[in-house]
């Protein structure tokens, strides 16, 4: 799964180039020419010219509530401060201990909140 | 009984006092500053300039007399429901903890956890929208499971909200 260059890559990408490429001279043409000369031409079943405004408009207000949305996606998905997501999780609840073992560095555990209160806030004496 | 005067994450002055009522029974009160009177009259202000700014534009009066009603109506229910003036924890030993918050307009709202039900005192830190903050927080007991929290209660809820609440 490198990100390295391969023919098929090359191919894809040029492939894509020529593609939006011709959409968009597709859309240019749709858009400007007038009806008359495209019925002329034996195209009458293409979409109202309305669309060749109103289409980018729509995607650029979604882009814009795209970014608040985005924002207030984030906030609502933080845990509120009186809930035990704060805390705990189904992890660190269901976690096993592993066995001391001498001379070796202790196995990675979620340590519960109230250890490291002790450890940080009251002292030793 | 001391009271030492300390400045909360907002940058208000509060005081903490504490008291040791006998040898099992402590009282702790964060007491925070009063309403402003500068900062209760931009509000006015700007609430009144505003008013009259669209008075002069819609020449309707009622905007004048609407103004004045949502100034007083807004500074009472800021007053009841909002502005907190002290915070205090009472922990006694055997039976429990009770916290009481009193408003600015001397309401006073009162919670008890029974001791058995708190299972530690911690410091816990949180996101808040931008920020992490620190708080107190009493950690209840699970009754089914020994080693498990049910519920988390924030303690001095005036300092988390900053400005708004204390200050």
């Amino acid at each position: 799964n490198s990100p390295a260059p391969l023919p098929e890559r090359a191919i894809y990408g040029f492939a894509l180039f020529l593609g939006s490429w011709f959409g968009f001279i597709l859309y240019l043409i749709w858009a400007f020419i007038p009806e008359t000369w495209l019925f002329a031409l034996g195209l009458t079943y293409w979409p109202q010219k309305y669309w060749a405004v109103a289409l980018p408009a729509y995607l650029l207000v979604a882009i814009g509530i795209g970014y608040i949305l985005l924002f207030g996606i984030n906030m609502m998905s933080t845990a509120p401060l009186n809930s035990t997501d704060t805390i705990t999780d189904n992890y660190a609840k269901k976690q096993q201990q592993k066995k001391f073992q001498e001379e070796a560095i202790p196995a990675l555990r979620d340590i519960p909140i109230s250890e490291v209160n002790r450890m940080f806030f009251l002292p030793e004496k | 009984m001391e009271e030492r005067p300390y400045r909360s994450a907002s940058g208000a002055p509060i005081a903490l006092r504490r008291r040791q009522h006998s040898a099992s029974c402590r009282e702790l009160a964060v007491r925070c500053p009063r309403l402003q009177l500068r900062s209760l009259s931009a509000v006015t202000s700007a609430v009144w300039l505003a008013a009259y700014g669209l008075f002069v534009l819609s020449e309707n009066s009622m905007v004048l007399s609407a103004a004045v009603f949502i100034t007083l109506i807004g500074l009472i229910i800021y007053l009841h429901f909002v502005k907190i003036d002290q915070e205090s924890l009472l922990v006694i030993g055997s039976l429990g903890i009770q916290v009481t918050s009193s408003y600015a307009s001397g309401k006073e709202s009162t919670t008890f956890i029974e001791m058995s039900q708190v299972k530690d005192v911690v410091i816990n830190e949180a996101i808040h929208m931008q920020k992490v903050i620190y708080y107190v927080c009493i950690l209840l007991q699970d009754p089914g499971d020994p080693q498990g929290v049910s519920e988390v209660v924030p303690l001095f809820q005036a300092l988390l909200w900053g400005k708004r609440k204390c200050g």
